[in-house]
């Protein structure tokens, strides 16, 4: 790990004026990738902006036909809680499935947001329920956040405050988890609010995107025999060692259709 | 890892080879690039700083033309050293040929890296790879189209 300075802000504003002085700061949520990446040196920022203590910052809450996740709220808080459980319950069964305990107990819901991995959970739930992410600055549609690898529609120096679910009558998560590490090799988030389906993907793509084809089959029928023909074109896809981008335009479906299935059950 | 591609480049087929030996254009196309600094008629030695999610590190690389048959192919070979951080080494056979006005640009190119960036983003080595491959090109023919244009008028 190189030399860096640790500066813990109090509240928002002070994380944001904190990162806007520091000549090449990074803000540190709950760590679960920032750290490995700093002791292994890939990295060097001159200043470390530690967010996981600002108390406005951390709970779970409902309004109306809302659920609300603020930033430093960590994954395992959002799988145990009651009221996440009850207005969408295939959102405490991602959370539940991120990394390992550790991982579950540090990370929090902002940060792995922000980050962006082409293969975390997060991002399929937000797409695949069309969470609204609101930073100190706007809000930002899901549809409009994830824009690449690694690359959302944060500014620098914008930080996320929380991320707005709008609860859904039906929803389901599922992911082909990659055995060592628990990412997704693909994970898909299907979920249905009165005639509108929306089917959010993750692990397959740069980024988490919808497929519109099978939300408009799920539209009509929502059944797992609805998208069994529908394949995802696999040229926009990732390719690595762990799996071909047709492999996993293979899972986009396969994923999809147990989803979809989850989501009934 | 191999990457392949083609791209319409609008421009004529001589200055699309000229831009591919002009360090000013390389380093406006190369994503992260810094400095690129002729050494000799076919070498040339490049800073590139490679920023992808939480991991940013600084390269440094030479890069050579190989098997010249000016202006239609040719072989860049590059490899680059990231200090702690590993070491990268490729080639890209990139052929052009003239359509008209335009120009086409095939590539195949042959990459791999080693040291701590490949131990560590093993799973996000190549999707990174073809990111920085699209970016490049992505620039260097909005660069030309803009070049052309000027040049035409």
């Amino acid at each position: 790990m190189y030399n860096f300075e640790y500066r813990r802000a109090q509240s928002v504003a002070e994380a944001a004026k904190l990162i806007k002085e520091a000549d090449d700061g990074k803000i540190l949520a709950g760590g679960m990738t920032l750290i490995p990446t700093l002791k292994q040196r890939l990295a060097q920022p001159s200043d470390l902006i530690d967010i996981g203590k600002i108390a406005e910052l951390k709970g779970i809450s409902v309004s109306g036909k809302t659920l609300t996740i603020k930033a430093m709220t960590r994954h395992f808080d959002v799988h145990s809680s009651p009221e996440v459980k009850k207005a969408i319950p295939a959102l405490a069964v991602l959370a539940g499935g991120i990394g390992d305990p550790s991982v579950r107990h540090r990370g929090t819901i902002g940060g792995s947001t922000a980050n962006a991995d082409p293969a975390a959970d997060y991002p399929a739930g937000i797409v695949g329920l069309g969470a609204t992410i609101e930073t100190n600055k706007r809000k930002i549609a899901a549809d409009d956040f994830f824009t690449g690898l690694f690359e959302t529609a944060l500014e620098p120096g914008e930080l996320i405050i929380a991320v707005h679910f709008p609860i859904p009558d039906k929803a389901g998560y599922l992911k082909f988890a990659h055995l060592a590490s628990g990412y997704a090799t693909c994970g898909v988030m299907v979920s249905k609010t009165g005639n509108q389906v929306r089917v959010g993907v993750t692990g397959a793509g740069p980024n988490a995107f919808r497929v519109p084809e099978m939300e408009a089959a799920l539209a009509k029928t929502f059944t797992p025999d609805a998208i069994a023909n529908i394949k995802y074109p696999a040229d926009e896809l990732l390719s690595d060692m762990h799996a071909s981008a047709e492999y996993r335009a293979h899972l986009v479906t396969v994923i999809a259709k147990r989803a979809v299935a989850a989501a009934l059950a | 890892m191999d990457m392949s591609g083609e791209q319409r480049i609008p421009a004529p087929q001589q200055m699309v080879w000229d831009s591919l030996y002009d360090p000013e254009v390389l380093k406006l196309c190369i994503p992260g690039c810094d400095s690129v600094e002729k050494t000799s008629e076919t070498e040339f030695t490049a800073k590139v700083v490679v920023a992808v999610g939480p991991v940013k590190a600084k390269f440094t690389g030479d890069v050579s033309l190989l098997d010249i048959d000016a202006p239609n192919s040719c072989t860049i070979s590059g490899k680059g050293n990231g200090g702690i951080a590993g070491f990268g080494k490729g080639n890209a056979k990139v052929e052009l040929t003239a359509d008209g006005n335009d120009t086409i640009l095939k590539y195949t190119a042959q990459a791999s890296v080693g040291g701590k960036l490949a131990q560590i983003g093993a799973r996000l080595v190549d999707s990174t790879a073809k990111k920085l491959a699209d970016e490049f090109f992505k620039r260097f023919v909005a660069h030309m189209t803009e070049k052309a244009a000027s040049g035409r008028a």
